[in-house]
């Protein structure tokens, strides 16, 4: 398992959101491979009153109305000075808003810094949520792991577990029974905010999978397109066992585990293989149970619950 | 937990029949047998064929090895053989 360090250069981003939001490049272009490493974005206001404290190179910069009022107001001098101020950071690229006109001074300290000034004419708000959506996405820290990633009555299931051990088979099965493929042996992870993670497959084996004595098979050409996904929100993990590995495992339901990567966690589950058991079927049923527990509902505690009601009424009988 | 650094020799590289080969051998095995890509860290199972493939490793592609488990030592020597030997082709 490997983080990757993720960054998009300011021309990519022009590239991929010229259409979109309408960008015209106006200078700075030395700047195009500037690093965007972080998908908060800036507005320039205070950096331009004097308070450059919060600013943060590699993060997009905006220029809006409020901005533009402000410089417009300034003496020329002073408005001169205002234009310096942000600069005296790398700066990733500013985009101006609204479709206004950035002044001479900025666009000269543009230059001068190499720090491209990208126009558009959509509001801040809106080119604001554009722009930080798709680095969202794009700035995702990224992992893959080994495992075969389900969906199972709509819910996201990883199933992991060594080589041998059955993940494919148990993931064909599921397929039989209705459910869908994400992606078999690799699955590409990405953290979306600060806790939903999404699986895929790796565009090259997309709905391949491969079963012992059968070979590489084609699950969409094989089942139809109901039978896959092209990604999934990951709720539940399971880990599959072989049953000697680990004799005991849950007996009763109490159990909370929890499987971490990316700096956050989902539930894990331990299910121990063997022959008789059928994997598919617990997989299903430890979805059914996901499923409960979301909503408040633990099948084990509520059979515990009758137990214990049950025993203190035997001692008051006895009292 | 032995690591081998060994570079595909054969002038196919690791192409189907010399990944199943590969896969076939490494799940013989206890151990784990994970692959790398030299210059890059992300890691493969060795014994699942699609990763493997997935590479799509051309000759003169370098990566490491490791091996993990009870019969490490005899999983790394089968396994660096059979990559030396060129997977048993010719050239």
């Amino acid at each position: 398992m490997a983080e990757k360090e993720n960054f998009k250069t300011v021309s990519e981003l022009y590239r991929v959101k010229a259409r979109d939001l309408g960008l015209r490049l106006a200078g700075g272009v030395n700047g195009l491979e500037n690093r965007i490493d972080s998908p908060r974005t800036q507005k320039l206001a205070l950096a331009l009153a004097g308070y450059t404290d919060y600013l943060r190179s590699g993060r997009v910069q905006f220029l809006g109305r409020t901005e533009m009022n402000f410089l417009n107001r300034l003496e020329e001098a002073d408005r001169k000075e205002a234009c310096r101020r942000p600069f005296l950071l790398d700066l990733s690229c500013i985009v101006v808003t609204s479709g206004l006109e950035p002044p001479q001074e900025l666009r000269e300290y543009a230059r001068q810094f190499s720090v491209p000034i990208l126009l558009t004419n959509v509001v801040s708000t809106r080119a604001l949520d554009e722009i930080s959506e798709y680095l969202e996405e794009e700035l995702a820290p990224t992992t893959s792991i080994h495992g075969v990633l389900m969906e199972v009555l709509g819910l996201g299931v990883l199933l992991m577990g060594k080589s041998g051990v059955g993940k494919s088979e148990s993931g064909l099965e599921l397929v039989l029974r209705g459910h869908r493929l994400v992606s078999d042996d690799m699955v590409n992870i990405k953290r979306l905010g600060t806790e939903r993670l999404v699986g895929a497959g790796p565009d090259f084996l997309r709905f391949h999978m491969e079963l012992r004595g059968l070979g590489i098979i084609n699950i969409r050409d094989l089942f139809g397109i109901s039978s896959v996904s092209l990604q999934k929100q990951i709720d539940l993990a399971i880990e599959l066992v072989r049953w000697r590995d680990r004799s005991e495992g849950d007996r009763v339901g109490f159990e909370e585990r929890e499987y971490q990567l990316l700096d956050t966690s989902v539930p894990l589950m331990t299910l121990p293989v063997a022959s008789g058991r059928n994997v598919a079927t617990l997989v299903e049923v430890a979805v059914r149970i996901h499923m409960l527990k979301k909503q408040g509902y633990e099948p084990g505690a509520e059979f515990i619950n009758q137990l214990e009601k049950k025993m203190r009424l035997a001692r008051d009988e006895q009292a | 937990m032995i690591q081998r650094t060994v570079s595909i020799g054969n002038e196919l590289g690791l192409h189907a029949r010399a990944a199943a080969r590969f896969v076939k051998l490494a799940s013989q095995f206890e151990s784990d047998v994970k692959l790398c890509r030299l210059g890059n860290n992300e890691s493969l199972d060795g014994k699942s064929i699609l990763g493997i493939l997935l590479m799509a490793a051309v000759k003169g592609t370098r990566f490491q090895i490791t091996f993990d488990g009870c019969d490490e030592e005899l999983a790394a020597k089968a396994i660096v053989k059979l990559i030396e030997d060129r997977f048993g082709e010719e050239k």
